[in-house]
């Protein structure tokens, strides 16, 4: 019989497509964005931000006047979540094909602007910076040159779901001189007269913009003007403290709990109405108040009288900044000063990226405001009818400070390691990763 | 391959006696639709050949994605060393290979044993078992899988009928990486397609004489199907090894991008993601590439070598 039996697959062939497979990721995964031409104007910029889709209808409805007004510019516009907005802007970025203007976050500027990759935005003729108040320039200003302006101001507040404080009975305290205490006791007991159905806190311990406030109260910078981190390993360790604390006392989620935190306002904790509390970045108050059913109030945060001083500033929400390589820097100039200083385009953005920070501008759209939206602006402007510490550009490898802060901020909340030595170590390896 | 060239000969001999140049336009024919169906792969090659090099140099530069890249010799490889991160990199990629990979071949083996032996609608339960492995991978299946091992999802709900607490099975660091690792196995689906083209190659002949010489169930299996499949169990290995040293959709979707809860589903090819993008440190990303070239590379060859010892080719 003639042998023909045989598998069809030889020890050469399994080497092959191992060789392959094992090729293809070096090469890494490709892709990347054309930009198709737009018919009718000359010059068409491109633009691009995070945020929803409610931003972008706002936004587009804003630089419909801007093309209106500027004829012969066209604005063709990209929006992520934040993301993978900065991923991907970091690869537009290397790949020699970056955006005209673009939206940069805090923690990023630095990263950006020493790399020579943004312009200087005082060397544009077309935008005027007059009316933007110097604190404000300060935020985007690296070693004299502006690389960043602010898209509007805002700051962290505290929003509770009076709903579920009035039916559990429990007054809310007086925020303008509650200290952190106060709320923990405040959180403690909205969770025990809900039976635990409600928990009293649901603050997201792991973002920066907690301890950057705890810090400023206890007398620290979190980042300090020369760029170096600032903030106690005593500070760090009370903020992980306070939250293992309000845990254990009930006031607070047990580990595991937060699946997504810090998504949009529809899908978070507030909104499901299984916690009473929690912090948020003020001028999306009105998202919240939307999504959980609008008996929310919006507060200042605990410990603003208790501590050495005041916690709070006013801060960039974003910043706005040109490519250094952009073909178009007049008329990206152009579509910034819009941004910033043009009362009707203003008018369709209102507080969507926070206070405005021309002062003209912030009075014109007033009395635009909704309800919520109004609230907001408000709470802005009393707390800045105080004096406030200052605050600065965030140093090189901001970013990997905040994930260390998330990952530890996990660690503690499991048990895994002590609020003392997850403190001990966020400053080793945020002092290492600093300007590193 | 072999056996069809095998074929083929003795096909050519029997009609044309002594015919020489029908064999060899045969096989003329035969190279061109060979190169033929590789023209898409060269193609695709073109494009990676070029990354694939410029990954090559990049790794001995500082390159940050920005300003040029500068030569900096083995800097980034001796940083490799003194990298915590990279070192809790690889034991996570290091785990969910070892624990998942034996799991879904057996698996996928034996559902492939089961579906081989004649069920009526062999093609709806083929597919039913094949689906995962072509969603597994993908953004919304992970997403699904969240909802699944979420707080309440399914499976604590389950659990919670048997009266058990469920552990938080996606943000506790404990329990993370282990349901990604369940949900690797269950995309056995494509070795087991594989294991399915295997079997049917195994000739019912010596099943008959074996039973004729009264071989149990097992005793065929093992001496006759194990052997006569080991190379396509070995090909199945080395495909499913080289597959889960590079995973990253699982990690990055589940963890939103950051390898969390604490670390924990930092897969090694996440990491160098984190590096080069969010760090820009691109050139150390291009050595980790290649540090993982070389892990892969070693697992292959102590492979190749131990399948002297139990990969049987019959030709």
């Amino acid at each position: 019989m003639m042998k023909t039996v045989s598998t069809p697959i030889s020890r050469r062939l399994v080497l092959g497509a191992g060789i392959t497979a094992a090729g293809l990721a070096l090469s890494g995964c490709g892709g990347g964005s054309t930009t198709a031409a737009g018919g009718g104007g000359n010059v068409e910029l491109n633009f691009v931000y995070w945020g929803d889709s409610n931003r972008a209808k706002m936004t587009d409805a804003a630089l419909r006047i801007f093309e209106e007004k500027n004829p012969g510019i066209k604005v063709k516009t990209e929006y992520q979540d934040s993301g993978p907005y900065a991923d991907k802007l970091a690869t537009r970025f290397a790949g020699g094909n970056p955006p005209d203007v673009l939206n940069m976050a805090n923690r990023s500027l630095l990263e950006y602007a020493q790399r020579g990759t943004l312009a200087d935005l005082k060397t544009l003729k077309e935008l005027d910076l007059a009316k933007v108040p110097d604190t404000v320039l300060s935020r985007g200003e690296v070693d004299g040159k502006l690389y960043g302006l602010a898209t509007g101001v805002t700051t962290i507040g505290m929003v509770v779901n009076k709903a579920i404080t009035d039916q559990a009975g429990v007054t809310i305290p007086d925020d303008k001189t509650w200290s952190w205490e106060d709320y923990a006791k405040f959180a403690t007991e909205v969770t025990q007269k809900t039976g635990g159905k409600v928990y009293g806190a649901g603050y997201d311990v792991s973002t920066e913009t907690g301890p950057i406030m705890l810090a400023r109260q206890r007398g620290e910078d979190f980042y300090t003007k020369d760029y170096k981190l600032g903030v106690s390993e005593e500070t760090i360790r009370e903020w992980f403290q306070y939250s293992v604390d309000l845990r254990n006392a009930g006031g607070f989620p047990p580990a595991g709990f937060f699946e997504q935190i810090g998504g949009s306002a529809a899908q978070s904790y507030l909104a499901k109405g299984t916690i009473a509390s929690q912090i948020i970045p003020i001028n999306n108050y009105k998202a919240f108040n939307e999504a959980a059913g609008g008996n929310v109030v919006l507060l200042r945060i605990p410990g603003e009288t208790s501590g050495e001083r005041r916690g709070y500033s006013a801060d960039p929400s974003m910043l706005w900044s040109i490519a250094a390589k952009s073909k178009h820097p007049k008329e990206a100039a152009k579509l910034l000063n819009f941004l910033i200083n043009d009362v009707d385009g203003a008018a369709e953005t209102l507080t969507q990226r926070g206070v405005p920070v021309n002062p003209e501008v912030a009075q014109s759209i007033t009395p635009k405001l909704g309800k919520d939206d109004k609230k907001f602006v408000d709470l802005m402007a009393e707390i800045q009818k105080d004096e406030l510490a200052p605050a600065y550009v965030y140093p090189k490898g901001a970013s990997v400070v905040a994930d260390t802060l998330k990952q530890l901020a996990t660690e503690v909340e499991f048990g895994r390691v002590t609020p003392a030595d997850a403190a001990k170590t966020f400053l080793e390896k945020s002092n290492a990763a600093i300007n590193k | 391959m072999s056996v069809l060239t095998k074929q083929t000969r003795g096909a050519a001999t029997l009609a044309v006696p002594g015919g020489k140049p029908r064999r060899a336009r045969l096989k003329r024919k035969n190279q061109r639709s060979g190169y033929l169906f590789l023209l898409p792969w060269f193609i695709g090659m073109l494009f990676t050949i070029i990354p694939f090099f410029a990954s090559l140099y990049l790794a001995f530069t500082d390159y940050n994605l920005f300003t040029e890249p500068n030569f900096v010799g083995l800097a980034n490889f001796q940083a490799m060393f003194e990298d915590p991160r990279l070192l809790q990199s690889l034991k996570v990629t290091f785990i969910y290979t070892f624990v998942s990979v034996p799991i879904s071949l057996a698996a996928a083996l034996l559902i492939a044993l089961v579906l081989n032996r004649g069920l009526q609608a062999l093609p709806i339960y083929r597919s039913v078992y094949y689906l995962p492995s072509l969603l597994g991978g993908s953004v919304a299946i992970v997403m699904l899988w969240r909802y699944i091992f979420g707080n309440d999802g399914i499976v604590n709900g389950f659990l919670g009928l048997l009266g058990i607490q469920g552990p938080a099975w996606v943000t506790d660091p404990q329990f993370a990486l282990s349901t990604l690792i369940v949900l690797n196995v269950w995309t056995f689906g494509s070795p087991m397609v594989i294991f399915l083209a295997g079997l049917r190659q195994v000739p019912a002949m010596y099943y008959e004489a074996a039973s004729i010489d009264g071989a149990s169930r097992w005793r065929q299996f093992r001496s006759i199907t194990l052997p006569l499949i080991s190379p396509i169990i070995f090909f199945n290995l080395i495909m499913q090894l080289i597959g889960s040293f590079q995973t990253f959709t699982q990690g990055y979707v589940m963890s939103g991008g950051t390898g969390g809860p604490a670390d924990s589903t930092l897969f090694y090819n996440l990491y160098l993601y984190q590096k080069g993008f969010t760090e820009f440190e691109m050139g150390y990303a291009s050595a980790m590439a290649w540090l993982l070239l070389m892990i892969i590379a070693i697992f292959t060859a102590i492979n190749f070598i131990a399948s002297k010892f139990w990969v049987f080719y019959d030709n």
